[in-house]
């Protein structure tokens, strides 16, 4: 069995005398060496709970034990292992990406020869060995981001905690990402990352937490939490102009409705019922469906599913 | 002799020795920080030296026939209000600032000392600052004609007259609810500083009330030392406001140290 590197005992956050609940006695535990996805929408608690992980914000009840010391009380050994990236490092904007990523580097213990060496070798995998020389202000949004996953890379720490790695990145970019958090993970490194994209977060993670109003839905290997939803087969539909409202009116009532933007939505149905549908969306002359297609469900299914599940479970 | 050796624990190699290792992190940290400024340096001395400037031309214009005395309490105050305005404005505002852009984020992911960081922001302010006061030294003695004492002592006296103000720039950088606030707050020490304290004038002309509020600031102490030591050289009467610069630098260094943090909830 692998050993527990993480352990989050009955974690809550409440601000402001206890009128907003950041998140409600979390308790989960991470295995060394896993890749650990932890997923919700916006507000949802998410970044609250990485903080916690990192030290960086104290839970007002409960604790995080990291490798069984607990992470606030002894935060500089806890940097020590830890790397963290939550957002573009605004704070190295005036140093060139190669000084930004030696520096940390070297802040991190590395030789100097070491951390200028590994620099050099991540400036040429993200595929930007021009900016070597260029200030961080003078670089694009999407290089800025990947020097600032550089900068968590940097020196390999045994623990990787990447907060939206991928967001506003372009697809080659972000495949690289993917690759990169894989290849870290395969050397040894136990990585934790909150994403939005489960799309590809479903490539490359072993288990999953599922987060939604600060609680801790969810937490399985993507396919126990697929199992969730064998039952189910997923329709994308996508619907005329200007009728998605209409459509959801009608399919409502058979499943789990998720909309995409103005046209497109997924309906997630229970596999017996499926035919049904599928009839109803052929047969209905006045349905205003231009496209469907049906497949088995994602992580991102799954996902709403245990969201849904626990919107329902709160309002019982 | 190698002071790079892999850590069991992480693989990670650490440099071993805790002086080589914190000489590193202020010399890393510093240039983090320098890299910010190096682009408008001399414009940061010329602003740095404005203030003092313009208040030591005002008392001249404004002054007619000045004693020498009256001359060495501008001059000192001038220097002093250079330091002060470091180590305390300068410094907290900047401390906010960064705070405020999240780059404790940054800085808390790492394994460096908090302590560290402030020396590292220290030395930058004192990079813009001590231009400034040579200039101001050296105008100031051509303007009035006068001699000043430049004892070795002058170096410790214009260290204490620094960190004993640090704390209170640290502190309030640290705490910093908003940027606009701690601004805000900085400006109104200033203006204590500057007009309701015995630094650019003597202890004799303030109110009552004043004067002893004067007793529990550090800026009070430092005036004093700095006037004593430009006129008089190293006397006892120095040594005694450098002894009580040094309680005011260890009581701030010790509230500093337990209660500020990089964190978002301290």
């Amino acid at each position: 069995m692998q050993e527990i590197l993480y352990e989050a005992e009955r974690v809550s956050m409440i601000y402001k005398k206890g009128k907003y609940k950041a998140n409600k006695e979390i308790s989960l535990q991470i295995r060394r060496g896993e890749i650990v996805g932890v997923l919700g929408p916006n507000g949802a608690g998410k970044s609250t709970l990485i903080k916690q992980l990192v030290g960086h914000l104290k839970p007002t009840e409960g604790r995080v034990l990291y490798n069984g010391i607990d992470v606030y009380k002894q935060t500089r050994t806890v940097a020590g292992q830890v790397a963290y990236f939550a957002q573009e490092p605004h704070v190295l904007n005036a140093l060139t990406a190669r000084e930004a990523l030696v520096f940390t580097g070297q802040l991190r213990g590395m030789p100097k020869s070491r951390a200028m060496r590994e620099a050099d070798e991540l400036l040429e995998r993200f595929e930007i060995p021009e900016a070597r020389d260029k200030q961080l202000k003078r670089l694009s949004g999407g290089q800025k981001r990947m020097i600032g996953i550089g900068t968590a890379l940097i020196g390999h720490s045994p623990v990787l905690i990447l907060d939206e790695p991928t967001n506003e990145l372009d697809p080659a970019k972000r495949r690289l990402v993917w690759e990169l958090i894989s290849e870290y993970n395969l050397e040894g490194a136990t990585v934790i990352l909150v994403t939005h994209n489960v799309l590809e977060a479903e490539q490359v993670v072993d288990r999953v937490a599922v987060i939604n109003h600060g609680r801790l839905l969810a937490l399985d290997s993507v396919a126990k939490l697929k199992q969730r939803v064998d039952q189910r087969l997923k329709f994308e539909i996508q619907t005329a102009y200007g009728a998605s409202d209409e459509v959801e009116e009608v399919l409502k009532g058979w499943g789990i409705i998720q909309r995409h933007g103005a046209n497109r939505m997924n309906l997630l149905v229970n596999k017996e019922e499926a035919g049904d549908v599928l009839n109803m969306i052929i047969s209905s002359e006045d349905l205003p469906v231009d496209e469907f297609s049906v497949l088995p469900p994602s992580l991102e299914d799954v996902y709403f599913h245990i969201d849904h599940e626990g919107k329902e479970g709160a309002g019982a | 002799m190698n002071t790079l050796m892999p850590s069991a624990d992480t693989g990670l190699p650490q440099i071993s020795g805790r002086f080589a290792r914190w000489r590193l992190e202020v010399s890393i940290l510093f240039r983090i920080q320098f890299a910010t400024v190096k682009d408008s340096w001399m414009w940061i001395i010329l602003m740095a030296t404005l203030y003092p400037l313009a208040t030591f031309l005002f008392m001249r214009f404004y002054t007619v026939n000045p004693s020498e005395e009256m001359i060495v309490q501008i001059i000192a105050g001038n220097l002093v209000f250079g330091l002060v305005v470091m180590g305390m404005n300068s410094l907290g505002q900047e401390i906010a600032m960064q705070k405020h852009q999240n780059h404790f984020t940054f800085y808390a992911s790492l394994p460096i000392s908090k302590q560290n960081f402030v020396i590292a922001n220290l030395l930058r302010g004192l990079m813009n600052t001590v231009p400034s006061l040579l200039i101001l030294g050296v105008l100031t003695q051509v303007i009035y004609d006068i001699q000043l004492t430049l004892s070795p002592g002058l170096l410790p006296v214009m260290v204490l007259s620094l960190t004993s103000v640090v704390g209170i720039g640290i502190l309030l950088g640290f705490w910093s609810p908003t940027f606009q606030f701690t601004n805000m707050l900085c400006q109104a020490l200033m203006m204590v500083i500057s007009f309701l304290s015995p630094v650019m004038v003597t202890m004799e002309q303030l109110p009552y009330p004043l004067q002893w509020l004067a007793y529990v600031m550090p800026t009070t102490y430092a005036a004093d030392a700095m006037r004593t030591i430009l006129t008089a050289g190293w006397t006892t009467g120095v040594m005694l406001d450098c002894l009580v610069m040094l309680a005011f630098t260890m009581i701030s260094l010790f509230a500093v140290h337990r209660l500020i943090g990089w964190r978002v909830s301290d």
